[in-house]
């Protein structure tokens, strides 16, 4: 059976179920399986995508974040679709002949080679310059539907501002168009569209939407553009039902959710109060740690992206200073800090500081030797010279919402014995649920469970009632008759 | 200054009636537009109906370019009849959300408008639903139909168990007790098998000494007081398909009497127009931005409820109130509009005249078999009082007319009375062109649809309000004609038998003749339209039963129902009437000179399709 997967990055459940507006939603969840989907930590479109699409967790794909560690030089990389080693969907759909067609799925630069077709995500840099499609030629027909194919938006601020919904909303009707001609034109057995806009939208724009963030100002000119843009997605999810049959799954997820932001925690601004991380130049302004004159050789942590915590490790990192067998101690010692810490109330600012082989099945490539999991109100930023450790605001790049582990999922399948709302789903269980429904083997490796495994599937249905019933409505009080 | 154009819509209005009121000086507004332009009567449709008329005001071209060509419609080849302004397609598949299509084609003048750069406003005009994308903004009109998807159908409540109900209404019965708990009607549940009504649960208590009726509605407002015999405000009702999905409509309550049986009649269902099931305006947000400025209105094509004084549920104070209700809605829409109207092309239509001289029309007729002499004093001067309160809504709109503003007023089709009722398919059936599976009696036989037709050996059957249409080959579903010299017979059997043929029993002509499509209808859709048109002469319109694929008791019989008043005869003999603020250069004007004569004024270039000459 086809699969037809819609990602709506960072959907909330809390609105996207309870905005009665969505009527396509709505009846895709009156006819499927619907309910929160329990991400992956971190949960942030890397590595979450990767891990729903091959159902392993992120310690046993080795990407613990948007930025991982090659190897112990001191340098970081986003992946690539060469950096997943676990068979994914596709892979498992490919076997039996059949073709995909991926789109935004990231990580996908340089675009993934497959038995189909794979479109840039918003780790592809731009288009005009760089092949972003494979097959490489795609990328003509589509400057030629769409003219420039955005894969991310550019965003010269992200602070709110017409120009940025402008700017959101141009690319999502760009990329649905796009979704719609392949639907239509090309073949496809697997579906996969991910749609980044509305990670970016909610980014810029929650402070505007949501009274418990204590920047909310009633009445602000952007207090609908969150509300608008689901409807967006509602009406274009409507337009793709119109156009598949019902003889097919179609899987709408989040995979992370969205929530007010309190505040940003800067991790290494506040290694280097701590004495950790030494600079060899205190930075007068707001600076990203690639840009940092770390001196390494004075420096026993620092911090990557989502608060991904490495040791300076003598013999382990080039210019490691931690004796091996303090390691452990300097370990135990950090977690004590980072319990530690609190907001200005006096609340815990983590949720939970862990060693990546306690919370990962396993644990491959450059592993963090600390995760910090922040309450899911607070985020972490690795930028240096804020002059504090918290801030209200990121000063580099506008930030309105935080991450939570709580996604979303509506399921369609004719064959679902299950319907109605599911408690306890996560993102790792999609893969084999999909695969199952579909008729698909499922890879012994994957982590996840199918949600119907075991049961009994269902034969489909259809519509009823009869014509004459109808007809003889339509024409009743019309008064000439 | 950029130029306007104000077009106020009249639905019916007759000139002999208008012609007398000015006259006698009645309508004050009319005769100030008339005396700085001109007044023509205005050359409707074949045929002479409101959908019809209106879709060639909007495309400038006779039915056979925009294929609307009568309220009723068939589907050739199962030869069901079915409503001709907009198609309802069942999805095709669950996954797909049902939708509506506008069936009337053609370029509208503000498409033509939109692409010149031109703004638009369009309130209420016929078959624009769903609305389409336009620069500018506008509200659908005939067409929409109920939450039910029926063209308007209310629901009687009554405690009276002896009573049966009538044509298009719902009939509940009332428990008796302090509290009486009932229940609205909401639409279909389609998605269930069988499908099922939805319901809103209401509670009712009657207050005696205070002469009214508490209703816990179980919408918004929660909780109304409505006086007897009068209507009460809108009430919002949300309809629950499933725990997720909802809709919302609007129906508002008449108390008919409080004893000896409690009676009420909550209207049709209304799209809310703050979240309509189908889009009843463009932009979408559009009815919504409406009903937050000017309260909520009726969405409905036919609002006004004909049905509820056909069947005896309202009385006539009861349906003008309504009618009253209805226009003051829409004249909230147009003043608003006007008020922020300052270039291009405004357009809203009032029905309510139209509706009114349907129902009413028996009252100025002594000769109606419904003429009721008892209460005819009372109401003989309705029709005129509307005509009057139409020139009283010109007032504010002449406010807004200025030295750059073409205004037009006028009406699609003229009124008449309709006396008798003549039924196409039994003197089809007894002309043996249409018959009758074995033993089968016309009246007895036939429900609505064909159900017993022999088409096998059926040359022409009617559907529609005067269309006949041919049996062919390969277009019918049982066809058997082909076209050429048998088809040809069959024409010129009809013609010749139906011209001027006489009503037995009051010794007049019923029929004045019968067109052939080809002389009346020219263009792409024109293939569409019904074979035949039977051109009734004044007093006589299409049997009720023929006009859905039936059967009536007799070839001619009298119409006695309320619905006293048609328009639906010859087209030469139902003019509307035209006024302009300007000086127009015909003598004859036709309804599809409007939309040239408007480009023309706001100077831009008519499309290809458009047949009319400007007036100007």
């Amino acid at each position: 059976m086809k699969i037809c997967v819609l990602g709506l990055s960072g959907a909330s459940h809390e609105i996207l179920f309870s905005d009665e507006r969505l009527g396509n939603i709505r009846r895709l969840m009156d006819l499927g399986l619907y309910g929160r989907l329990e991400s992956v930590f971190p949960p942030t479109p890397v590595p979450a995508w990767m891990s729903m699409t091959t159902s392993q967790d992120p310690g046993f794909l080795g990407v613990y974040g948007l930025r991982n560690r090659l190897d112990r030089s001191y340098n970081s990389a986003t992946p690539t679709p060469a950096s997943v080693h676990a068979p994914a969907l596709w892979d498992a759909i490919t076997l039996q002949g059949k073709k995909s067609v991926l789109v935004g799925v990231p990580p996908n630069f340089p675009p993934r080679v497959l038995d189909g077709i794979s479109i840039g995500c918003f780790l592809t840099p731009e288009t005009s310059q760089h092949e972003f499609t494979y097959p490489a030629n795609l990328g003509e027909k589509l400057r030629e539907l769409v003219g420039d194919y955005p894969v991310d938006v550019k965003r010269a601020s992200n602070t709110p501002s017409d120009a940025l919904v402008e700017e959101i909303v141009n690319m999502n009707r760009k990329q649905w168009e796009v979704v719609r001609w392949l639907i239509a034109e090309q073949p496809w057995d697997y579906f996969h569209f991910v749609d980044i806009g509305l990670d970016r939208v909610q980014h810029a724009f929650w402070t505007s939407f949501d009274p418990q963030n204590t920047q909310f100002q009633q009445g602000n000119p952007y207090q609908q553009v969150i509300p608008d843009y689901y409807q967006l997605l509602d009406e274009q999810i409507g337009t793709v039902l119109e156009m598949i049959d019902d003889q097919m799954i179609v899987l709408v997820l989040s995979e992370y959710g969205a929530q007010h932001l309190d505040g940003l925690f800067a991790v290494n601004e506040w290694l280097v109060n701590e004495g950790l991380l030494v600079l060899d130049e205190q930075p007068l302004s707001s600076t990203t740690l690639e840009k940092l004159n770390v001196n390494w050789a004075k420096s026993k942590a620092w911090a990557e992206g989502n608060a991904d915590i490495f040791f300076n490790v003598k013999g382990r990192e080039p210019q490691g200073i931690v004796p091996a067998d303090e390691l452990e101690a300097l370990r135990q010692d950090l977690k004590l800090r980072f319990d530690a810490l609190t907001d200005q109330s006096g609340r815990r600012l983590c949720a939970g500081v862990s060693k990546p082989s306690e919370i990962y099945r396993s644990v491959t490539n450059v592993t963090p030797d600390l995760m910090i999991h922040f309450d899911s109100n607070w985020r972490s930023i690795d930028s240096v010279g804020h002059g504090g450790n918290y801030l209200l605001q990121n000063d580099l790049i506008y930030d309105a919402c935080g991450y939570s582990t709580d996604g979303l999922f509506v399921l369609y399948a004719p064959n679902n014995p299950l319907a109605g709302e599911y408690q306890g789903a996560s993102l790792l269980d999609m893969a084999p649920t999909l695969l199952d429904l579909g008729g698909y083997e499922i890879p012994k490796s994957m982590q996840g469970k199918s949600l119907v495994a075991g049961m009994e599937k269902k034969s489909g249905s259809g519509l009823s009632e009869s014509d004459e019933k109808l007809i003889h409505d339509r024409l009743a009080g019309l008064g000439y008759v | 200054m950029p130029k306007k154009v104000i077009v106020i819509g009249l639905d019916g209005l007759e000139p002999t009636i208008v012609e007398s009121m000015l006259e006698r000086g009645e309508l004050p507004n009319l005769a100030k537009v008339r005396q700085n332009g001109s007044y023509r009567r205005l050359q409707t449709t074949y045929p002479a109906q409101t959908p019809v008329a209106w879709s060639s005001f909007a495309t400038g071209t006779n039915p056979g370019g925009h294929g609307i060509f009568d309220f009723i419609s068939r589907d050739p080849l199962t030869y069901q009849p079915d409503a001709a302004l907009s198609r309802f397609e069942r999805p095709k598949s669950v996954l797909a959300q049902s939708r509506v299509v506008n069936q009337r084609k053609g370029v509208p003048l503000w498409q033509a408008l939109t692409k010149a750069g031109i703004p638009s406003v369009v309130l209420r005009c016929p078959c624009t639903f769903p609305p389409e994308a336009l620069n500018g903004k506008m509200l659908a009109g005939v067409g929409v139909p109920d939450l039910r998807g029926s063209q308007s159908k209310g629901t009687f409540y009554t405690q009276d168990r002896t009573v049966t109900a009538q044509e298009h209404e719902q009939l509940l019965f009332l428990d008796s007790g302090p509290e009486i708990v009932s229940q609205v009607i909401g639409p279909r549940n389609t998605r269930q098998n069988p499908p099922t009504d939805t319901t809103c649960e209401i509670k009712v208590r009657v207050d005696k000494p205070g002469r009214k009726l508490l209703i816990q509605t179980g919408g918004t407002p929660a909780g109304i007081e409505v006086a007897e015999k009068s209507w009460s405000e809108w009430v919002r009702f949300r309809f629950k398909f499933s725990m997720l999905q909802s809709v919302t409509g609007i129906a508002r309550f008449y108390v008919r009497q409080l004893e000896p049986h409690l009676e009420f009649y909550v209207s049709a269902i209304n799209f809310d127009p703050a979240a309509p099931m189908f889009p009843v305006s463009s932009p979408n947000e559009y009815a919504k931005e409406l009903s937050e400025k000017v309260g909520l209105f009726s969405t409905l094509g036919m609002a006004e409820d004909h049905n509820g004084l056909n069947n005896g549920r309202l009385d006539e104070a009861a349906y003008l109130a309504q009618c009253e209700l209805i226009l003051q809605e829409r004249e909230r829409v147009m003043r608003l509009e006007l008020d922020r109207f300052t270039e291009g092309f405004f357009f809203t239509l009032f029905d309510t005249p139209d509706r009114v001289q349907h129902m009413m029309w028996r009252f100025l007729d002594r000769e109606h078999p419904s003429y009721q002499p008892d209460i005819a004093r009372e109401w003989e001067h309705q029709v005129e009082e509307h005509y009057q309160r139409c020139d009283r809504l010109l007032s504010s709109v002449l406010e807004h007319v200025d030295e750059n503003t073409l205004l037009i007023v006028l009406s699609d089709h003229g009124f008449g009375s309709f006396r008798r009722a003549f039924d196409t398919n039994t003197w089809l059936c007894e002309n043996g062109l249409l018959a009758l599976r074995n033993g089968r009696k016309p009246a007895a036989d036939m429900g609505e649809g064909f159900t017993s037709v022999d088409w096998s050996k059926t040359y022409a059957y009617a559907v529609g309000l005067g269309g006949i249409y041919l049996n062919f080959k390969g277009r019918e579903g049982a066809g058997i004609l082909d076209e050429g010299t048998e088809a040809e017979r069959v024409r010129k059997a009809i013609q010749s038998g139906l011209s001027e043929l006489p009503d037995k029993q009051t010794h007049r002509p019923a029929i004045r003749g019968v067109s052939r499509r080809e002389e009346i209808y020219s263009g792409e859709f024109a293939g569409a339209a019904p074979d035949l048109l039977v051109n009734f002469h004044r007093g006589f319109r299409v049997s009720w039963q023929s006009a859905v694929g039936g059967f009536a008791d007799n070839l001619i019989e009298d119409n006695t129902r309320r619905w006293s008043g048609d328009h639906i005869v010859d087209p030469e003999s139902v003019p509307g009437i035209l006024f302009m603020n300007r000086f127009a250069s015909q003598n004859h004007a036709r309804i599809i000179d409007l939309a040239p004569t408007i480009l023309s004024y706001l100077e831009v270039g008519r499309p290809d399709t458009m047949e009319g000459k400007s007036l100007l």
